[in-house]
């Protein structure tokens, strides 16, 4: 009796592992650091994973997730192990290091034939320019983000604040009038040493004409003794050297603590959800400051994350790309309305999404002056020339150094990055990249 | 009987396979990773060229290698003295007898059970310009101005370590602990017929006594806290500025934000030879005490 109940388990448990394997010939493996409990993530495994089986019932995707903080030193080691997922979404400004490195396959035919031409150009040049190279497509960024001021305009009215501030000299004035009036502080913003604290300061930067590989000019110290100043004035604390991430600076105005935030769109998805928005009441969003009056826009970096296909088997890059395209060709319009607080990197979305969700409005109209962060910093020495900018930046804020001293320094850091012509060259590529833009925002 | 000389290697081959595996082969390809010029793209591509010494030099001349060094120095003995210190006064305390001792000692303990994520985020809250402390201490009207425990250059990695010798308490106050039950009593009563005071009993007996295990826990602490690295990433990221940077963090820090992994392993070669170094001259301290 035992001996039949065995041969019937086994035969069972064969049957299983068979029959699963019928059904699911191939399994992909799609790796991400959005939580599995988050908006993209869900939107992931509930809509585009079951679209894909519904169509290819021989597909099974596996949604694998690794933390943001692993995720870089994660791919590395899958790369020279050669045990890479088979699709990845990751942060744009690696894009372009990981293209450099072979990550990546070529998409090119296959965006060409399922999206086509008009698609691909339909796409902000930013994004064109960070996910190609020599004429090849490696990646499609899905969504975008940028920066701008949040605030609570009960706290502005109570200090005299009739409009939000526009200018530079406006939102240092605001800030003052908060700290002076309030009692509490006008600003937080982000300046860890990371990143994060690069990509906050950019926006002072290159708005002010100043380049990152550039920082011993005046532009650059300017905006500096800028940001600084409002550290030193005490309107924003010193407390943005050490804050955890840019959702610390969240909680901070969620708490009453400051009226003012430097914050990009995604909070929308992330800390500012419908009920905390409700309960705090008064939450507006602003353009990001100009430096002088009559600029239409602050030049931004844009955030924002990328899909690619690296696997390089030609089956399941197959599949992998099929993944894909459903979500541009089929469920964009869905994506950016319900599923995400990003918001769109093609043209014609972006107008679309603006009517939809008015609180995206100010950072849609703001995408047209943003600019992809490896360009504007050595390519592929972004990341070393980021973190030279985020330490002068913190040795400015903590008052360790003079701005000028600061920036000096790490200027000169920065030009040991390079050999002189590579240093020569991307300083005129950044340099051209800005100076376009910048006339865009002061053409009238 | 006497076993084969073949046999005993047998013997010990898988342990010497895990050595060399986990703990050699490591080493020295790190040493290899720091004489090429490896970043993510040349280390995926495997084509990263040999470039001498050129990471040491570089390292060498920058600036925040000297502070982090230094830091390193700082943070590791001050540590460890502190550390011994309280660890020891301590034990001396809780080898009396009195009402609720257990509690008491459990909540020594506590620093140790806590993971040090919670700890670090706690500590980096507490220390901050607006923090618990500050604010603390401005409630009894001591300050008016927020100390800058973690804001000023040149007093995180003070008030860093200060954290690292509350986390490291438990770890002193065992060892010693542990070491003081083993004291025979009887010495104690013979100083006790002969006179001594307390402390003439902690400096002539207890201290004495207690050598081979303070030199076991300070060799032990050394190298322990000259790898922290977690504390100091949750707490400052090695900032503001780079200046409370560890050799640890450093060596992360260009490893991971900056993908300079020849750099950063020539951090780790230069962080292996002080351990080597410091682990030599200790056995030889030890041998010679002997």
């Amino acid at each position: 009796m035992r001996r039949t109940f065995a041969v019937g388990l086994l035969v069972a448990v064969l049957l299983l592992v068979v029959g699963v394997g019928a059904f699911a010939e191939v399994t992909l493996t799609f790796q991400s650091y959005s939580n599995p409990n988050e908006q993209v993530a869900q939107f992931i495994q509930n809509v585009l994973i079951p679209e894909l089986k519904k169509a290819h019932p021989e597909v099974d995707v596996k949604y694998v997730y690794i933390p943001f903080a692993e995720y870089m030193s994660t791919i590395l080691q899958q790369a020279v192990s050669n045990t890479l997922p088979d699709l990845v979404y990751l942060d744009n400004p690696w894009v372009p290091q990981l293209i450099e490195a072979g990550v990546f396959q070529k998409i090119t035919d296959n965006v060409m034939r399922d999206l086509g031409k008009d698609f691909w150009m339909d796409f902000f040049p930013g994004h064109r320019l960070l996910t190609s190279k020599d004429e090849e497509i490696y990646a499609l960024q899905v969504h975008t983000n940028n920066l701008a001021i949040f605030y609570r305009e009960g706290f502005l009215k109570q200090a005299g604040i009739g409009e939000p501030p526009k200018t530079w000299d406006e939102f240092q004035d605001a800030a003052k009038k908060i700290k002076e009036s309030l009692g509490i502080y006008g600003l937080m913003f982000y300046a860890g040493a990371d990143e994060a604290g690069t990509w906050q300061f950019e926006p002072f930067l290159w708005s002010n004409g100043g380049s990152l590989l550039e920082l011993d000019q005046p532009e650059a110290i300017e905006a500096l003794e800028f940001v600084t100043g409002l550290v030193k004035n005490g309107y924003a604390p010193r407390d943005v050297v050490g804050l955890k991430d840019q959702g610390d600076v969240t909680i901070w105005f969620m708490n009453g603590q400051a009226a003012m935030m430097i914050n990009g769109n995604w909070e929308f998805g992330w800390h500012l959800l419908p009920d905390v928005l409700q309960k705090l009441g008064d939450v507006k969003v602003a353009p990001f400051p100009v430096p002088e009056a009559g600029m239409r826009s602050a030049v931004l970096p844009f955030g924002g994350e990328c899909v690619g296909v690296t696997t390089s088997d030609s089956e399941k890059a197959k599949y992998a790309w099929e993944l894909i395209r459903i979500w541009f060709a089929e469920r964009l319009d869905e994506y950016y309305e319900k599923w995400t607080g990003h918001i769109p990197t093609l043209a014609s979305y972006a107008a679309k999404i603006a009517e939809k969700r008015p609180e995206f409005e100010i950072f849609i109209k703001q995408a047209a002056y943003t600019l992809p962060r490896p360009p504007m910093g050595g390519m592929d020495k972004y990341p070393d020339v980021s973190n030279e900018l985020a330490l002068a930046l913190q040795k400015a804020l903590t008052e360790a150094q003079t701005p000028e001293a600061a920036f000096k320094e790490a200027a000169s850091n920065i030009r040991n990055l390079f050999t002189p012509e590579a240093y020569e060259e991307n300083k005129a590529t950044a340099r051209k990249i800005l100076e376009e833009v910048l006339a865009r925002t002061k053409a009238q | 009987m006497k076993i084969p000389k073949v046999t005993l290697f047998l013997f010990l081959l898988p342990s010497l396979a895990l050595i060399f595996i986990f703990g050699l082969y490591p080493v020295v390809y790190n040493v290899f990773l720091s004489l090429k010029d490896v970043n993510l793209i040349t280390y995926i591509r495997g084509t990263s060229k040999d470039v001498g010494s050129l990471n040491y030099r570089a390292i060498l001349g920058d600036s925040l290698f000297w502070r982090a060094l230094y830091n390193t120095i700082v943070f590791t003995l001050l540590s460890i003295v502190l550390q011994m210190v309280v660890g020891f006064l301590l034990a001396l305390l809780f080898y009396y007898e009195f009402p609720l001792k257990g509690f008491l000692q459990a909540l020594v303990m506590v620093p140790w059970v806590m993971p040090i994520m919670v700890s670090g985020s706690f500590f980096r809250w507490f220390l901050n310009d607006n923090g618990f402390l500050n604010n603390l201490l401005a409630t009894f009207g001591w300050i008016t101005e927020p100390v800058r425990w973690i804001t000023l250059e040149r007093v995180v990695i003070y008030s860093l370590t200060a954290v690292n010798v509350w986390l490291g308490i438990p770890f002193n106050f065992i060892l010693l602990y542990t070491g003081m039950q083993q004291i025979p009593e009887e010495l104690y009563e013979s100083a006790d017929i002969d006179g001594a005071a307390g402390w003439q009993k902690v400096l002539y007996i207890a201290l004495p006594m207690l050598k081979p295990v303070l030199v076991a826990t300070f060799v032990l602490g050394c190298i322990l806290t000259f790898k922290v690295f977690d504390l100091v990433w949750i707490v400052t990221r090695g900032g503001p500025g780079g200046a409370s940077h560890l050799l640890s963090t450093l060596s992360y820090s260009l490893a991971f934000d900056r993908f300079q992994f020849g750099k950063s392993a020539a951090v780790l070669v230069l962080m292996q030879i002080i351990v080597i170094l410091f682990v030599g001259f200790s056995t030889r301290i030890r041998l010679e005490e002997r």
